[in-house]
């Protein structure tokens, strides 16, 4: 939708918009609706720069991943067959769900209309969030107890083996913090929606909240091929 | 554009349900078939199957539930800009590390 669109959809029945501006922008000699629509626009463009970054940020993990993995392909392939391959396509499956609810709630409040099913679908993405988090801490628990934390322990004799599992720690533990946050974040909106009516409808900060849910969502698409399917047909 | 301003306002939660839900359908589906693919006895070519479906799935999220569809050019060139970035990272490292163990 181009900015004009926006504009003109925003202009035609919300005088209350004043309200849901972070700033007035006098200076800019706009009227309410033309400022608030270009503040969604600068919303939208400023999560999505920060996204980016993201996108660098887990790149450059990944990369890493790939030049160890094509050095020792052997060793990642014993060691994917240890992960819980049941634990990690639940888990998939769990936030591909939450992606589902959480792009629900948020085209539902950009609409301004369904302020139930808005709130609902973001207590189940936060719910879905923090199963996600349970799952893993139940795999955790396991991988401890097989010894496939790197170290003098460590339950695999390849040496190569330890690369990946320092790997499977580090990655799932930035994701799951990424995660936390994104659960922080979407308990945040279910809570100010649920004590003030007009809070959700046509709030950007849905819109970014969503979108950084959707990264980390797909952040874990890439991981699951990585660190639970490597090494099941040998 | 228009057609957005009429659906607006015959919207109802089972249409904007149902505009979601295949695409929910389409990545369980997805899911499952990677899984399935690990198991074939093909070697390398499971693990290319495995990130092909990983590209897919993230095609999906991003142009219907992070609505990269109906973005602005302005966001479509950022999206594109990370992996533009991450495209040059991978290229010029993994020239190095193949060309590496090609001439081992």
């Amino acid at each position: 939708m181009s900015r004009a669109d926006v504009e003109a959809c925003l202009r035609e029945g919300h005088p209350d918009i004043e309200a849901r501006m972070r700033e007035p922008w006098s200076d800019l000699e706009t009227d309410h609706a033309t400022a608030f629509a270009r503040q969604r626009d600068g919303a939208a463009f400023g999560i999505w720069v920060f996204l980016a970054s993201e996108v660098l940020f887990f790149g450059a993990l990944f990369l890493t991943y790939t030049a160890a993995r094509l050095a020792n392909q052997e060793a990642f392939a014993a060691a994917g067959r240890e992960t819980n391959i049941v634990f990690g396509t639940l888990n998939t499956a769990i936030l591909l769900t939450s992606s589902l609810t959480m792009a629900v709630a948020s085209q539902a409040a950009d609409k301004g209309l369904f302020r139930r099913l808005t709130l609902w679908c973001l207590a189940a993405t936060a719910v879905f969030g923090l199963a996600f988090l349970v799952v893993k801490g139940f795999e955790y628990r396991e991988d401890i107890e097989k010894h496939l934390v790197p170290g003098a322990h460590f339950a695999l004799s390849q040496a190569p083996a330890q690369i990946f599992f320092g790997f499977y720690w580090l990655v799932t533990v930035v994701h799951a913090i990424h995660l936390s946050i994104g659960i922080a974040l979407v308990t945040r909106l279910a809570v100010m929606g649920w004590r003030d009516v007009d809070f959700l409808k046509e709030n950007p900060q849905v819109e970014v909240t969503a979108l950084y849910w959707h990264l980390v969502d797909v952040v874990w698409i890439f991981l699951y091929p990585m660190l639970y399917l490597p090494g099941r047909s040998g | 554009m228009s057609e957005e301003a009429e659906s607006k306002s015959t919207e109802t939660p089972g249409a904007l349900w149902r505009r979601n839900l295949w695409v929910w359908a389409a990545l369980m589906l997805l899911l499952a078939l990677s899984t399935w693919a690990a198991y074939w006895p093909y070697g390398r070519i499971d693990t290319a199957v495995g990130f092909g479906i990983a590209g897919a799935k993230t095609a999906l999220v991003a142009l219907v539930f992070m609505q990269l569809k109906h973005a602005s050019g302005l966001v479509r060139v950022v999206a594109a800009c990370g992996l533009f970035w991450a495209a040059i990272l991978f290229a010029l490292t993994l020239a190095d590390v193949l060309s590496r163990m090609a001439n081992r």
